[in-house]
C-alpha cells in the first residue's frame, strides 16, 4: 500500500500565486526573500522552486541596480 | 519588447520634466523605437547614493526596436546628462500588458471609446447611440 500525499499544494509561492516570472518591479514580494541586511534567502529557506529561484535572483539583482533594493545595509 | 526604466536626477526631474521626457522619447525615435508606454513613478528615495544622490525620479518606457538598435539606445542613455541610471530589459510578456496601458491611456483622451471590459456594457449602448444621432443629422 503506497502511502498518502498530505502536501498537494505547492511550496513555491510563486507557483501558487501563477506568476511565471518574478518581476523586478515588484519590491514588495522581493523584499520578503532577502534578508534585514539585504542578503538573499537560500533555495531552502524561501521554499522557491529551481525556476522561481533563478528568477527571484535575477530580478533582485536588477532592482540593486536600479537602487530599488539596496546591495547591503 | 523592451522595458527601460530610467533614474532621472532630481534637480532637472523637478525643473523641465517635459524635456526630460522628451530627450528619452527623442532617443529612442533616432534608434527607430517605437514607443508603446510611459509612465512616471514619482520621486522616491534611493537605496543606496548614486553619483552623490539620495532621492531620484523614475520613469518606466515600454519599446519595441530592433535587436541591433538596443545597443546603441543603451549607450545614448549612459552619455546623457539628465539620465543617472538606466535598465533596459527584453520581455516579451509585455506585449499584452502594454496593450492595456496603452488602450487605458488612449481612453483617458477621448472618453468615448473605453474598451475596459467593465464599463463596456455600459459604454457600447452610448457609442450607438451617438453614431446614430450623427446618422440622423448627417
Amino acid at each position: 500500500m503506497t502511502k498518502k500525499r498530505f502536501n498537494k499544494t505547492s511550496k513555491c509561492r510563486f507557483c501558487r500565486m501563477g506568476i511565471d516570472e518574478v518581476d523586478y518591479k515588484d519590491i514588495q514580494n522581493l523584499q520578503k526573500l532577502t534578508t534585514t541586511q539585504g542578503k538573499l534567502f537560500s533555495r531552502k529557506r524561501s521554499g522557491n522552486c529551481a525556476h522561481h529561484q533563478h528568477s527571484v535572483k535575477a530580478s533582485i539583482k536588477r532592482a540593486r541596480f536600479m537602487a530599488l533594493l539596496p546591495y547591503v545595509t | 519588447m523592451y522595458e527601460g526604466l530610467f533614474l532621472i536626477d532630481n534637480a532637472h526631474a523637478s525643473m523641465e520634466w517635459d524635456t526630460v521626457v522628451k530627450h528619452i522619447h527623442d532617443v529612442l525615435q533616432k534608434n527607430g523605437a517605437e514607443i508603446l508606454k510611459t509612465e512616471k513613478w514619482g520621486e522616491k528615495k534611493l537605496a543606496y547614493k548614486i553619483k552623490g544622490h539620495k532621492r531620484g525620479t523614475y520613469l518606466l518606457i515600454h519599446f519595441n526596436a530592433k535587436n541591433t538598435a538596443v545597443a546603441t539606445i543603451k549607450r545614448d542613455f549612459q552619455l546623457s546628462d539628465y539620465i543617472v541610471r538606466s535598465l533596459v530589459v527584453k520581455d516579451d510578456k509585455i506585449e499584452e500588458l502594454s496593450q492595456i496601458g496603452v488602450t487605458e491611456s488612449a481612453g483617458d483622451k477621448d472618453v468615448g471609446k473605453t474598451p475596459e471590459p467593465g464599463i463596456e456594457g455600459v459604454a457600447v449602448p452610448v457609442e450607438t447611440n451617438v453614431s446614430v444621432k450623427v446618422a440622423e443629422e448627417g
